[in-house]
C-alpha cells in the first residue's frame, strides 16, 4: 500500500483509540455490579435454520439485543434474577427464569405459531423496533411477505416487492435494476450470502435472479449504511439463503406458466450438517419445439433461464461452523434464421461461490471469515455464412474478508473487519473473421485492480433517550498492471502509448468513509433520527445504451475514472399508533454524487476497442433529495403498507447537455405502493399491490432536418421529455389444499395489471412518405409491454 | 454493430410475444425550437465548391407540396475563400442534389493541401467554417467479387495501404455509369484508421443507393448488390476529423431511424455562428477508380 493509505489507516487507528478512551470513561461511571454474559444461537425448533433478527431481551427493563445473520445473540447484564424473552415473527414467544452468576451459552429452538384465524397475534420483533433502533433507511422482508403477495406471470420476486418500499424505484418493465433514492443501478450493493450479484435480473429485468424458495432473509439498507459495508453509494440488498432443515429430510416447489422451481434440504448428519439444494427453469422453449416444424425458418431459436442454488452447512463445534453456498445462473437466448444461414447466441448469468467460517472466540466475541468468488459475463455471438463475430465482457472478484462482533456490554455492540477484493474486468472485447482473415480488434483487454477495506462501528446506547452509531470504514484501491494506457491529443489521435507490466501500481485512491447515526426518544411511542454516510465508490458501470442492458460494461477506477463520491445526510420521526399496532416514519434525505460516468456524447461501442473505455467517457455530478412516507400495519387479519416518495434527481456533466442540469432517467416525482394481505379463512388468503409513478424522462427530437437528401433528428436537451405515468394494479388469490402430515399444496391465482393498463415501455418514431414524394411525416408511438396478464402457479410442500 | 444488437434484443422481446399489440400513436407536445439553418458543403481538388442550405422542420410539422418550400434558403449570401480571391456563391439548378437549387462558386477551384474558409449570412446571423483538402490516399487495387450463393450479385474490393502515421479519414463514394445518377455513399461510407493504421488490408463495400429510390434494381434482390457487367467508378476520399466524426454520425442517425434502444446522437457540426447552426463543411481529397465488374 502507498504512504497514502498509510497515512488514513493511522489517522483511523487514532479515531477509534479517541473513542474508545471517552466511551470507556462514560461506561466506567455506571460499571460498579459485576456482569455476566448470556450467548447462544435462536432457531427455528422443526428445521434447525437459524432465525436472524430474533430479539432477545430482559422481561423487566426491556434491554436487549438482535441476533445477526447466524443467528447467534450476545447478551452482557448484570448479575441477579432476570426472566430472558426470545421473540420472533411468526414464533411463539419464550421466556426463561434465569438466576445469573456466572457466563451462560443458551441456544433457544423457537417453534413456529399454529395460526388461529379468529386471533392472529403475531408479537414478531420487538414491538417497537421501529421507534427504538437507530437504523434509518432500513428494510428487513422476510419471505413470507414476498411470496404472499401478487406476482408476475406466478414467479414470485424479491427484487419487484423491495421496489415496492418507499425511496426504492423500478425503472419500468424491461429495465434490470432498481434505483435507491436518486443512485443508479450499478450503486446498489448486491449480495447473495455475502457474493456480490453483479446481475440482478433475468431477460433485461422481468425476472430477477433470486429463488424465493432458496432465501431466508432479505435486508435492504438504502440510507445510513453501516460501516461493514462498503463499495457502493446507494444501498446494500443483503439476502441471505436458507440453511437446509438439520433435523428431517424435505421438499417444495412449484409448477408455474413460464418456469418449475424444486427444492430439497435435509441433514446430512441431523443436528450437526444439512444441505439445500433450490433449482429453476423456465421451459418456453421447451414448450413450444413440438410447435415449431424442422423446415420453419426460425426453427432453433428459443430463450430460457434457470438458476441454481446449493448450499451446505456442518457444525464443526460449539464455537465452529461452517457453511459453503454457491449460485448460479443463466440466460440463454438463440436466434436462427435458416434462409439467411444468420444466427445469434447470447448466454449471460452470475456465478457466486461462498465459503464461510464462524468461530466464537468469547462468548462476547463472534467472527465470521469468508472467502467470495463472484463472476458475471456476458456473450454475444453472431454467424452468417462465413462471416463469425464475438463481442465479450465480465467482470470477476475473488474476496477474502473477516468480520468481528463484540459484545463488551449491554450498552454497545461493536463490529469491526477488513477484506480484501481482487478485480478482474473484461471490457467490450470483439472478435471477428471472415472465412480465414481475422479482423484485428487489438488485444483482448483485461483490467485488474484490488480493493480493500478496514472498518469499525459501534452501536452505542448513550442513555435512555439517545442512541448513536459511529464507524469509520478505511478503503483503498489500487489499479493493477498489466495495462496500457493509450494517450491522445486534441485531435483524439494516439500520440503515446503508456506500458503498465503485470502487478505495476497504475493508480491508488483510498479515503476515509464516516458513517453516523443518532436516535432521540421524544417519548415511548415516538423517536427522531439522523444520518450522515460518506461513502466511496471504486468500479462503475458504464451504460452506452439508453437502457439498462446486460451490456452494460463494468469498469475500474483508473488514472482516469476517479471514484464515486456520495454524501447522505437524512433525518427522520418515527412514531407508532395504538400499542404498535401501526408504523409510520417520515424521513427527508439530501444525497450528493460526485465523479458520475457518462459515455460522451455520439461515442460509439466501437470506440472502445483498440483504445482504452474511459477515453470514451466524460464526468459528472448528481443531487437526489426526497421525502419518504411510510405507513406500515404490523398485525391482525388484514395487513400492510403504503409508501409515498416525493423526491427529486438531477445530473450535470460539462460535456452534456451542453452542461445544463438535467433530469436522470430514473427521476421520480411521485411514487406510490400500496400493498395489502388479506387472511379470509384457512382455506383463502387475498393480496392485491397498486403501483404508481411519474413517467420516466427521455430524450426525444425536437426537430428534423435534410442532410444528403435524408431526414435526421435533432435531440432536444437531455430527457426533455417525461412519459406519461406509470400505475397498475395486481391481485392475486391463495387457496391451500388439504393439508396431509406428508404433504400440503396450494394454488395460487394471480391477475397482473388487472385494470390492463398500457404503461410505456417506449417511444418510437415513423415516418410517412418522403422528401422526394413532397409528403413527409413524423409521428410519435409508444409502446407497451404487458397487457392484463392472469396466472396460476401450484405449489407443494412435502 | 449496435444497432444489430438493439435490434436482436428487440426482436428478442417481441419473440416472447408479450407485445399484444400494446402499441398505439401518442402526441407529444415538442418545445418551440427555432428553425435553424442546415449547412451542406464540398470542395475537392480541381472541383468547383457548392454548398447546399435549407432549415430545419420542427419534429412534428408534416410537410407537403406547399410547405416544402419552408425547407429552402435561398436569400443567404454565401461566401468562399481561400485566403487569395473570396468568391460569392451563386443559386443554380441541380436536379441530382436535394433541394435542386444550391449555392455554386465559378471562380474557386480546389487544391490539395489549402484551406478554404465559408461565410454565410442570412436573415441577420453570419455563419462561419473552415476546411482544407487533406491530400488524396489512392486505393492499391479494386475487384468485384461474386458473393457466394448470389450468381452474379456482389460486392466491390479494395486494397488500401494506411499510411505510418495516425489520423487519416477516408469516404467511399461510387457510382455505375449508365445506371447512377450521381456518386452515391453508401450507410457507413467514412471510416478512420483506427483499426488499420499503417496496415495493408482488403475491405469491401456493398451498393449504396438515393434515399428512396424508386429504381427496380432497388426493390428487387440486387439492392444493395453490384452486378457482374457494372462498369463502377470509385470516389475514394481523403476527409479531416471534424468530417469523419459528422458523417458517422450523421449516417448512424439515418440507419438507428426510430430505434429505441439507441442513445439520442448528437450530430456534431463544424459551422459556427451565434444563431447555432446544423451541417458540415468538408474538404474531400479525391481518388477516382474505374473497375468493371467481371
Amino acid at each position: 500500500m502507498d504512504d497514502k493509505f498509510m497515512r488514513l489507516f493511522s489517522f483511523l487507528l487514532r479515531g477509534v483509540f479517541l473513542y474508545f478512551f471517552v466511551g470507556a470513561l462514560c461506561v466506567n461511571e455506571v460499571n460498579a455490579q459485576a456482569k455476566f454474559t448470556i450467548s447462544g444461537y435462536v432457531k427455528d425448533a422443526s428445521t434447525g435454520e437459524a432465525l436472524i433478527g430474533a430479539n432477545v431481551f430482559t422481561k423487566a427493563d426491556f434491554k436487549g439485543t438482535t441476533t445477526n445473520v447466524y443467528g447467534f445473540y450476545s447478551l452482557t447484564i448484570s448479575e441477579g434474577t432476570h426472566t430472558l424473552v426470545i421473540r420472533y415473527l411468526g414464533y411463539t414467544e419464550q421466556s426463561l427464569e434465569l438466576q445469573l452468576n456466572a457466563n451462560k451459552r443458551i441456544n433457544i429452538d423457537l417453534a413456529t405459531v399454529v395460526v388461529q384465524v379468529e386471533e392472529v397475534v403475531i408479537t414478531g420483533e420487538k414491538a417497537d423496533k421501529n421507534v427504538q433502533s437507530t437504523e434509518m433507511g432500513t428494510v428487513k422482508l422476510d419471505v413470507e411477505t414476498v411470496k404472499a403477495l401478487p406476482a408476475f406471470l406466478g414467479e414470485v420476486d424479491i427484487l419487484k416487492t423491495i421496489q415496492y418500499l418507499p425511496g426504492v424505484q423500478s425503472a419500468g418493465e424491461g429495465n434490470s435494476g432498481f434505483y435507491v433514492r436518486g443512485g443508479g443501478p450499478d450503486q446498489n450493493l448486491i449480495l447473495l450470502d455475502e457474493a456480490v450479484v453483479y446481475n440482478a435480473s433475468h431477460l433485461f429485468g422481468f425476472f430477477s435472479v433470486f429463488n424465493a424458495d432458496a432465501v431466508k432473509n432479505i435486508n435492504l439498507i438504502k440510507g445510513g449504511m453501516p460501516a461493514q459495508y462498503g463499495g457502493r453509494l446507494a444501498s446494500v440488498l443483503d439476502i441471505t439463503m436458507n440453511e437446509g432443515n438439520n433435523k428431517e429430510f424435505h421438499g417444495e416447489g412449484g409448477v408455474g406458466l413460464i418456469a418449475t422451481r424444486l427444492t430439497l434440504e435435509g441433514p446430512i448428519k441431523k443436528d450437526t450438517s444439512s444441505f439445500i439444494i433450490s433449482a429453476r427453469r423456465t421451459y418456453i422453449d421447451v414448450l413450444s419445439k413440438p410447435f415449431i416444424k424442422k423446415t420453419s425458418n426460425a426453427y432453433g431459436s428459443g430463450y430460457y433461464f434457470y438458476d441454481l442454488n446449493a448450499k451446505v452447512n456442518y457444525k464443526l463445534s460449539d464455537k465452529n461452523r461452517l457453511f459453503l453456498s454457491g449460485y448460479f445462473g443463466r440466460d440463454v437466448f438463440t436466434f436462427k434464421n435458416k434462409e439467411s444461414g444468420f444466427s445469434v447466441n447470447i448466454p449471460w448469468g452470475n456465478a457466486t461461490t461462498s465459503l464461510r467460517w464462524n468461530h466464537l472466540f468469547s462468548d462476547k466475541m463472534f467472527m465470521n471469515t469468508s472467502l467470495i468468488f463472484s463472476d458475471y459475463n456476458f456473450e454475444f455471438g453472431a454467424e452468417q455464412s462465413e462471416f463469425e463475430f464475438k463481442l465479450f465482457s465480465g467482470i470477476q472478484d475473488w474476496t477474502v474478508k473477516s468480520d468481528f462482533s463484540f459484545f463488551p456490554d449491554i450498552r454497545h455492540q461493536m463490529k469491526f473487519g477488513a477484506n480484501i477484493i481482487y478485480h478482474k474486468f473484461t471490457p467490450s472485447n470483439a472478435s471477428a473473421r471472415s472465412g480465414e482473415v481475422v479482423f484485428d480488434f487489438g488485444k483482448i483487454v483485461r483490467l485488474y485492480a484490488n480493493e480493500a477495506a478496514v472498518y469499525i462501528s459501534d452501536d452505542w446506547d448513550i442513555s435512555e433517550k439517545l442512541a448513536v452509531h459511529a464507524g469509520l470504514r478505511a478503503s483503498a484501491f489500487t489499479h493493477l498492471g498489466p495495462f496500457d494506457r493509450y494517450v491522445k491529443d486534441l485531435q483524439d489521435r494516439i500520440v503515446d502509448t503508456l506500458h503498465f507490466t503485470n502487478l505495476e501500481n497504475v493508480k491508488t485512491y483510498g479515503g476515509l468513509e464516516p458513517r453516523f447515526s443518532a436516535r432521540y426518544n421524544i417519548n415511548k411511542t415516538s423517536s427522531i433520527k439522523a444520518n450522515y454516510t460518506h461513502n466511496l465508490q471504486y468500479i462503475h458501470l458504464a451504460s452506452i445504451s439508453a437502457v439498462s442492458l446486460p451490456t452494460d460494461l463494468w469498469v475500474p477506477s483508473t488514472d482516469r475514472v476517479k471514484p464515486q463520491i456520495g454524501d447522505q445526510y437524512a433525518v427522520g420521526y418515527f412514531r407508532n399508533f395504538k400499542e404498535n399496532k401501526y408504523e409510520t416514519s417520515l424521513e427527508a434525505y439530501y444525497k450528493t454524487m460526485i465523479n458520475q460516468i457518462e459515455y460522451k456524447e455520439g461515442a460509439q461501442p466501437e470506440d472502445n476497442v483498440n483504445d482504452n473505455a474511459d477515453n470514451n467517457f466524460t464526468f459528472g455530478t448528481g443531487v437526489s433529495y426526497g421525502l419518504e412516507l411510510f405507513l406500515k400495519k404490523r398485525t391482525g387479519r388484514v395487513n400492510g403498507w403504503i409508501g409515498y416518495t416525493l423526491s427529486r434527481t438531477t445530473r450535470q456533466f460539462d460535456e452534456i447537455n451542453r452542461g445544463q442540469e438535467f433530469a436522470a432517467k430514473f427521476d421520480r416525482r411521485h411514487d406510490l405502493s400500496v400493498v395489502s394481505t388479506y387472511d379470509y379463512n384457512k382455506k383463502w388468503s387475498f393480496s392485491a399491490v397498486f403501483v404508481f409513478g411519474t413517467g420516466n424522462s427521455v430524450t426525444l427530437p425536437v426537430s428534423w432536418y435534410v442532410i444528403n437528401g435524408q431526414p435526421v433528428y435533432d435531440y432536444g436537451p437531455r430527457n426533455w421529455y417525461r412519459m406519461t405515468p406509470y400505475h397498475r394494479l395486481d391481485i392475486s388469490a391463495t387457496m391451500q389444499g388439504k393439508k396431509s402430515k406428508k404433504f400440503e399444496s396450494s394454488w395460487n391465482f394471480a391477475i397482473y395489471n388487472v385494470y390492463n393498463r398500457h404503461n410505456p415501455y417506449f417511444i418510437y418514431f415513423d415516418t410517412e412518405g418522403s422528401l422526394e414524394s413532397g409528403y413527409l411525416k413524423n409521428t410519435a408511438k409508444q409502446v407497451s409491454l404487458f397487457p392484463i396478464l392472469p396466472s396460476i402457479t401450484w405449489n407443494f410442500k412435502f | 454493430m449496435r444497432t444489430y444488437k438493439n435490434k436482436t434484443i428487440l426482436f428478442l422481446v417481441c419473440a416472447l410475444g408479450i407485445i399484444a399489440g400494446c402499441e398505439k400513436e401518442i402526441t407529444v407536445d415538442v418545445p418551440l425550437s427555432e428553425r435553424k439553418l442546415v449547412v451542406e458543403g464540398y470542395i475537392e481538388q480541381g472541383a468547383h465548391p457548392y454548398v447546399i442550405l435549407t432549415k430545419s422542420n420542427p419534429y412534428f410539422a408534416a410537410i407537403d407540396s406547399n410547405s416544402l418550400i419552408d425547407l429552402l434558403v435561398l436569400n443567404a449570401i454565401v461566401t468562399v475563400s481561400d485566403g487569395a480571391i473570396t468568391d460569392t456563391l451563386a443559386i443554380t439548378f441541380d436536379a441530382n442534389i436535394f433541394p435542386f437549387l444550391i449555392y455554386r462558386s465559378n471562380n474557386i477551384t480546389g487544391q490539395i493541401g489549402s484551406t478554404y474558409s465559408l461565410t454565410i449570412r442570412h436573415e441577420g446571423n453570419t455563419y462561419f467554417s473552415s476546411t482544407t483538402i487533406p491530400a488524396p490516399i489512392p486505393l492499391d487495387s479494386l475487384w468485384f467479387k461474386v458473393q457466394p450463393g448470389k450468381d452474379t450479385l456482389g460486392f466491390v474490393w479494395a486494397h488500401l495501404t494506411d499510411p505510418v502515421a495516425t489520423g487519416n479519414n477516408y469516404r467511399w463514394f461510387a457510382k455505375r455509369i449508365g445506371k447512377d445518377e450521381k456518386f452515391i455513399a453508401p450507410i457507413g461510407s467514412v471510416f478512420d484508421d483506427k483499426f488499420v493504421n499503417g496496415k495493408s488490408f482488403d475491405f469491401a463495400y456493398n451498393r449504396g443507393s438515393v434515399p428512396n429510390s424508386n429504381a427496380e434494381d432497388d426493390k428487387n434482390d440486387e439492392q444493395g448488390y453490384f452486378k457482374i457487367g457494372d462498369e463502377i467508378v470509385v470516389k475514394f476520399c481523403t476527409i479531416d476529423k471534424a468530417n469523419f466524426l459528422f458523417w458517422r454520425a450523421a449516417e448512424i442517425e439515418v440507419s438507428n431511424n426510430g430505434n429505441p434502444f439507441a442513445s439520442p446522437n448528437t450530430i456534431p457540426s463544424n459551422i459556427t455562428g451565434d444563431a447555432g447552426a446544423f451541417g458540415v463543411w468538408g474538404g474531400y481529397g479525391v481518388a477516382l477508380d474505374t473497375l468493371i465488374a467481371q
